[in-house]
């Protein structure tokens, strides 16, 4: 049975892992599209970001787009399954499995 | 870790809260413009053809500036870099636009073959056909927004064909079909960035 995952369980960090694993496999999102959708400063989407990236559920990749430098962010196979888990796990302990 | 029945609950919700908002924020991004262009065109079409003009070639010039505003909004959104990127996403940009020019050419071809008895029949099935097209798009998109406007412009559409009388038909479609249009980009663009 899936465990509920204490990384990915804390709000924020759930609420960026829910926007990213929305998108397709291949997709990057900009850090500061992220930022403005969740409503959070830098740091604290900074912060969040890094503890995932930790973890190994998301990917961070800095490039420049016309010039400028912009980060995009990824969710990595690992993480799409550790939050899959997760909602699992959160499922179950809303409708329990039977038992005989 | 344990948490309780109401937080899970709560937690679910924010999940699918978030991933809605996700897909409502994209689809805003990427169509919105677009939706208000082609709006606006079908309007001020619609319009012209009410008041002044006998209908065909002003379709082709506005359709055409409709067709050259939305390769340039969509270049101009992939200069300025859009927040989501894919190794597929311009790929299927260009098939996007190759898929519409297919459409509009074999629309053409069934229209030379079928015959219409009149501009208003042309006209119903050009926009219907329109509509099938943002119907299928919706069905394989994740926000279906397009899916829902395909099909209310769609019954608009029909409305107007078989209800209203066919000298008010222009008139009827301005504000309906290409009001539905303008409305829904820019609601995109206010309310889901």
């Amino acid at each position: 049975m899936a465990d509920l995952n204490n990384v990915i369980h804390q709000p924020v960090r759930l609420q960026i892992m829910s926007s990213l694993v929305a998108l397709d496999l291949d997709e990057q999102v900009d850090f500061t599209y992220l930022r403005k959708l969740l409503k959070l400063t830098d740091g604290n989407l900074g912060a969040h970001l890094l503890k995932l990236e930790t973890a190994g559920y998301i990917k961070m990749e800095k490039t420049f787009v016309a010039r400028k430098p912009r980060t995009f962010v990824t969710v990595t196979g690992k993480g799409r399954d550790a939050f899959n888990d997760h909602l699992t796990a959160l499922k179950k302990i809303i409708k329990p499995t039977k038992r005989r | 870790m344990n948490i309780s029945h109401e937080d899970a609950q709560q937690s679910l919700a924010a999940v699918e809260q978030a991933t809605a908002q996700v897909g409502k924020s994209i689809a805003a991004l990427s169509a919105g413009s677009i939706l208000i262009l082609w709006g606006l065109i079908w309007i001020l079409s619609f319009l012209v053809a009410q008041f002044f003009l006998a209908w065909v070639w002003y379709w082709m010039v506005l359709g055409a500036i409709g067709t050259a505003g939305t390769i340039l909004i969509c270049r101009k959104q992939s200069r300025t870099g859009i927040p989501v990127k894919s190794a597929a996403s311009k790929k299927i940009g260009w098939k996007y636009f190759w898929s519409w020019t297919a459409l509009f050419v074999y629309a053409t071809i069934w229209l030379f073959i079928l015959e219409p008895r009149n501009s208003i029949q042309s006209n119903a099935f050009f926009c219907t056909i329109a509509m099938f097209a943002y119907v299928i798009m919706g069905l394989w998109d994740t926000s279906r927004f397009l899916l829902w406007l395909g099909l209310g412009v769609t019954v608009c559409v029909l409305i107007g064909y078989y209800l209203v009388p066919h000298q008010y038909y222009c008139l009827w479609m301005a504000p309906t079909g290409g009001g539905a249009l303008l409305v829904t980009g820019i609601y995109q663009r206010w309310r889901w960035r």
